[in-house]
C-alpha cells in the first residue's frame, strides 16, 4: 500500500468521528466564540460589537472574582495529583480486598454531582457531621461556617472537588503504574536500590507522561469549576465562590445574557489553552 | 342541477367550516403542576373540549426552573403557546422584551371579576399582560412550645416586634427566631415603606435603610436569625427543614407550607399556631406572590378570540375556586376569594385551616414587591444583597456597604433608562 493510500484509509475511517466533532464541537466553538463579539440575542439578530462584551465582564466585579477564584482553584492540581498518585501507590499491591479500596476510591466519580451536594452540605452545615465531630474533639469552641464564611467557602467547595477528582485520577496512575515492566524494578533491587530511590528513579519517570496529562485534564478541570458551587453555594456567601465559569452559566442560562457568557467562556477557553500548552512544554517527557 | 350545485357548494362550506373548527388548537404552559394537579388540569381540559366543539387543548407542564427558557425558544421558533404561567417579575421582563402580547381587548367584562389588585400587579406601561391565576401571600407560623419558653404569648403584629421576639427566643432558648428571606431585601425595604430607587437613582443607603439593616444585624448578632441559606437566592427548604426540625421560633411563608409540616413533621404541626402576617408601614402584606396566564407574542392573531375565550374560563370564579382549594392558594377573582372555604374556620381548626384564613384576611393587602423596568436587575440585586449581607454578618459598616452598592447600581442606572 502506497503512503498516500494508507493517508487516504487513515482519514476515511477518522471522517465519521471527525463529521460528528465538527458538528458537535468544532462548529458550536467557533460560532460560539463569534457571537461573543455581537450583541445575539434570542430575540434579535447579532450585530457585531468588538469587544464590547469583554470590556463588560471585565469591567463586572462577579467576573473578576470568579476569575481570580477559578485561578485560585488550580492549588486544587497539585493536591489532586500528589493525592491520586499516592492512593495508586498504595492500592497498587496484591493485598485481598484490595478491589474493595480501589472500588470505594472510584465511587464518589461516579456519584452524580446534586447527590454529592446534599452530602457534602449536610457535612459542611453549621449543625452537620463535620463540625459535629470538631466540636466533640474540642478542636473548636463553635460551629464552623464551612459555607458560610465568606474566607473558608471557596476552600470547601475545593475540597470537595478534590475529592470527586481522587478516584478518576487514582485509576489512570494505577494503570500506569502497572504498564512499569517489572524487570526494571527487578533491576534495581539487584542494584541495591531503596523503595524511595525506585520510586523515584524508576516509578516517576516512567510516569511522567501519564502526569503530564493528568496535570492537563486537572488544570482544565480546576478552571472549569462550576457544578460543586452551583449545588453548594449558588456563589455565595457575599459572592466569593463565584468562579469564571459559574458566572457564564449564571448570564447565559439563568439570566439568558448569552453574548455576557460567550464572552466569559471565552476567556476561560484562553485560559484552558494558555495553561495547557504551559504544562504540555514544561512536563513533557524530555525522551523516551 | 341546481339543487345539486347548492349541495355540492354547502358540503364544501361543511368541510371547511369543520377543518377550520378542528385547526382550532390551544396550547398552554404551566409550571410545576405535575404531578399533584394533573387530575385537575385533565378535567379542565376535557370540560372545555367538551363544551367546545372542535376546540382541542393541549396542556403542557414544564419545571419552573426552565419554562423561560422553553418559552423564549419557542417565541423564537415562532411556534409559542397559546397562554402561558408566569409570575409577575418574568412577565415584566418579558414585557419589557416585547415577548408578550397585551390583553386588555380579550379580557372584556371579565376584567371587574379580578381583583384590582392583581390585575394592578400585570400592569406594565398602561397595559394589561396577564389574567390572573392565583395568588399567595405569607402567614406567621409559630412554635407555641418555643414561645412559651421564650415568654412570649401571641404572634408579632410588625417588623420590629418581630425582630425583638427573635431575639427574645435566641436569648431565652437558644434557637432561632425568624429567618427573612434577605436574598429579597429589596422587598423588604419596599413593603417597609422604603423605596429602593427615586427618580432614577438607588437610594437605599439613606438612614432609614441603614437602621432597618442595623436592627437585622442586631437580631443576627443575637443569634435570633436563622443563618442557614440566610442570604440564598431561594432559603424556603433550609427554613421549612430547620421549622420542622423544631429549630425555629417563627415561618413566614403561604398557607401551602403548613401542608408540608402537617406532612413532615405532625409533632411540630401540633404545637403550631397561626396568624396574619404583620404589615408593613405601606399596609402591603409580606410575601405577596401571583401567578397568572399570559399570551406570548407571535400567537396568530386569527387565534387570539378562541385564546381569550380559554383564558377568561382558565381563570374563571369555578375554576380559580377549584383549583385554590386544592392547593391551599387564594383565588385572584372577587367572587372566588369571598368563598366561606376561604374565611370561616372549620370546629377543630389545625394550623393549615388557620392559616387559609389567616392568608385570606390579608389577600387584599397582598401586592408583588420587586422594582420594576430595570435591565440587569439581578445582578444588581446581587450587589445590594452583597452589601446587606456584609453589613448584618458584621463584617462591613452598614452605611458603608449600602454606599458601595448604591455607587454600582447607579454607574448602571446611568446608562439605562429607569422606567
Amino acid at each position: 500500500m502506497t503512503p498516500s493510500r494508507r493517508t487516504l484509509q487513515a482519514w476515511l475511517f477518522l471522517a465519521p468521528a471527525l463529521a460528528l466533532l465538527a458538528v458537535f464541537s468544532f462548529w458550536p466553538v467557533a460560532f460560539g466564540s463569534f457571537l461573543a463579539f455581537t450583541d445575539y440575542s434570542l430575540i434579535r439578530p447579532a450585530s457585531w460589537v468588538g469587544l464590547d462584551n469583554f470590556r463588560y465582564i471585565f469591567d463586572n466585579e462577579l467576573f473578576v472574582t470568579g476569575l481570580k477564584n477559578s485561578l485560585l482553584f488550580l492549588l486544587i492540581v497539585p493536591c489532586v495529583q500528589v493525592g491520586a498518585l499516592g492512593l495508586a501507590v498504595l492500592v497498587n499491591t496484591r493485598l485481598p480486598g484490595i478491589g474493595l479500596f480501589r472500588a470505594a476510591f472510584y465511587v464518589p466519580v461516579v456519584t452524580t454531582v446534586s447527590v454529592v451536594g446534599i452530602m457534602w452540605g449536610f457535612m459542611f452545615h453549621e449543625q452537620g457531621t463535620l463540625n459535629y465531630v470538631l466540636l466533640w474533639l474540642h478542636a473548636v469552641n463553635a460551629p464552623v461556617g464551612w459555607l458560610s464564611n465568606d474566607t473558608l467557602a471557596l476552600f470547601a467547595i475545593m475540597f470537595v472537588t478534590v475529592w470527586r477528582g481522587l478516584g478518576w485520577y487514582m485509576v489512570m496512575y494505577l494503570a500506569a503504574l502497572q504498564a512499569i515492566p517489572a524487570d526494571m524494578q527487578e533491576a534495581a533491587i539487584l542494584d541495591g536500590a531503596n523503595r524511595w530511590q525506585q520510586f523515584w528513579k524508576i516509578t516517576v519517570p516512567m510516569l511522567r507522561p501519564t502526569i503530564m496529562v493528568c496535570s492537563i485534564l486537572s488544570v482544565l478541570a480546576a478552571l472549569k469549576a462550576y457544578q460543586e458551587v452551583d449545588v453548594l453555594t449558588q456563589g455565595g456567601p457575599m459572592n466569593s465562590t463565584f468562579t469564571a465559569l459559574y458566572y457564564a452559566y449564571d448570564q447565559g442560562l439563568k439570566h439568558l445574557k448569552l453574548p455576557r457568557a460567550l464572552a466569559a467562556s471565552f476567556v476561560v477557553s484562553v485560559f484552558c489553552i494558555g495553561i495547557a500548552l504551559l504544562c504540555l512544554r514544561y512536563l513533557k517527557p524530555k525522551h523516551r | 342541477m341546481k339543487i345539486k350545485t347548492l349541495l355540492t357548494a354547502s358540503m364544501a362550506f361543511g368541510f371547511a367550516a369543520s377543518a377550520w373548527a378542528a385547526d382550532t388548537n390551544i396550547e398552554f404552559w404551566t409550571f410545576s403542576m405535575k404531578p399533584k394537579f394533573t387530575p385537575y388540569f385533565e378535567s379542565v381540559v376535557r370540560d372545555y373540549e367538551a363544551g367546545n366543539p372542535g376546540v382541542k387543548v393541549e396542556w403542557i407542564d414544564f419545571p419552573w426552573d426552565v419554562i423561560q427558557t422553553k418559552l423564549v425558544t419557542r417565541i423564537v421558533a415562532g411556534t409559542p403557546p397559546a397562554l402561558v404561567n408566569l409570575n409577575v417579575p418574568w412577565a415584566d421582563e418579558l414585557a419589557r422584551d416585547g415577548l408578550l402580547t397585551p390583553v386588555d381587548a380579550l379580557m372584556g367584562d371579565a376584567r371587574a371579576a379580578y381583583i384590582p389588585s392583581a390585575l394592578e400587579d400585570l400592569r406594565f406601561k398602561g397595559k394589561t399582560y396577564g389574567f390572573p391565576m392565583y395568588s399567595n401571600v405569607a402567614v406567621i407560623a409559630y412554635n407555641t412550645a418555643i414561645f412559651k419558653d421564650a415568654g412570649l404569648t401571641r404572634a408579632p403584629r410588625d417588623l420590629d416586634e418581630q425582630l425583638a421576639f427573635a431575639r427574645q427566643i435566641a436569648a431565652r432558648t437558644g434557637k432561632a427566631g425568624i429567618a427573612p428571606a434577605l436574598s429579597k431585601i429589596d422587598g423588604l425595604f419596599m413593603q417597609q415603606g422604603l423605596a429602593v430607587i427615586a427618580n432614577g437613582k438607588a437610594v437605599f443607603n439613606s438612614a432609614q435603610h441603614v437602621a432597618l439593616v442595623r436592627k437585622l444585624a442586631a437580631t443576627y448578632q443575637a443569634g435570633g436569625l436563622l443563618k442557614d441559606s440566610l442570604f440564598a437566592e431561594d432559603n424556603f427548604p433550609a427554613v421549612i427543614d430547620a421549622y420542622k426540625g423544631g429549630r425555629l421560633g417563627m415561618l413566614l411563608a403561604p398557607p401551602t407550607a403548613l401542608k408540608r409540616i402537617q406532612t413532615d413533621a405532625s409533632d411540630i404541626y401540633a404545637i403550631t399556631d397561626v396568624a396574619p402576617a404583620p404589615l408593613g408601614p405601606t399596609g402591603i402584606a409580606d410575601g405577596g406572590w401571583l401567578i397568572h396566564f399570559a399570551i406570548p407574542k407571535g400567537v396568530d392573531a386569527r387565534l387570539l378570540p378562541a385564546v381569550g375565550k380559554f383564558a377568561r374560563y382558565l381563570t374563571g370564579d369555578a375554576n380559580q375556586l377549584a383549583f385554590a382549594r386544592q392547593a391551599s392558594v387564594f383565588p385572584a377573582t372577587v367572587k372566588a376569594a369571598a368563598d366561606p372555604f376561604f374565611l370561616e374556620l372549620p370546629e377543630h381548626a389545625g394550623a393549615a385551616e388557620k392559616a387559609m384564613a389567616a392568608g385570606a384576611l390579608s389577600m387584599a393587602h397582598s401586592r408583588t414587591m420587586y422594582v420594576a423596568g430595570i435591565d440587569d436587575y439581578n445582578e444588581l440585586r446581587r450587589a445590594l444583597v452583597k452589601a446587606v449581607e456584609a453589613g448584618v454578618t458584621g463584617r462591613q459598616d452598614v452605611k458603608q456597604a449600602l454606599d458601595a452598592a448604591v455607587v454600582i447600581w447607579n454607574k448602571k442606572l446611568a446608562a439605562q433608562k429607569v422606567q
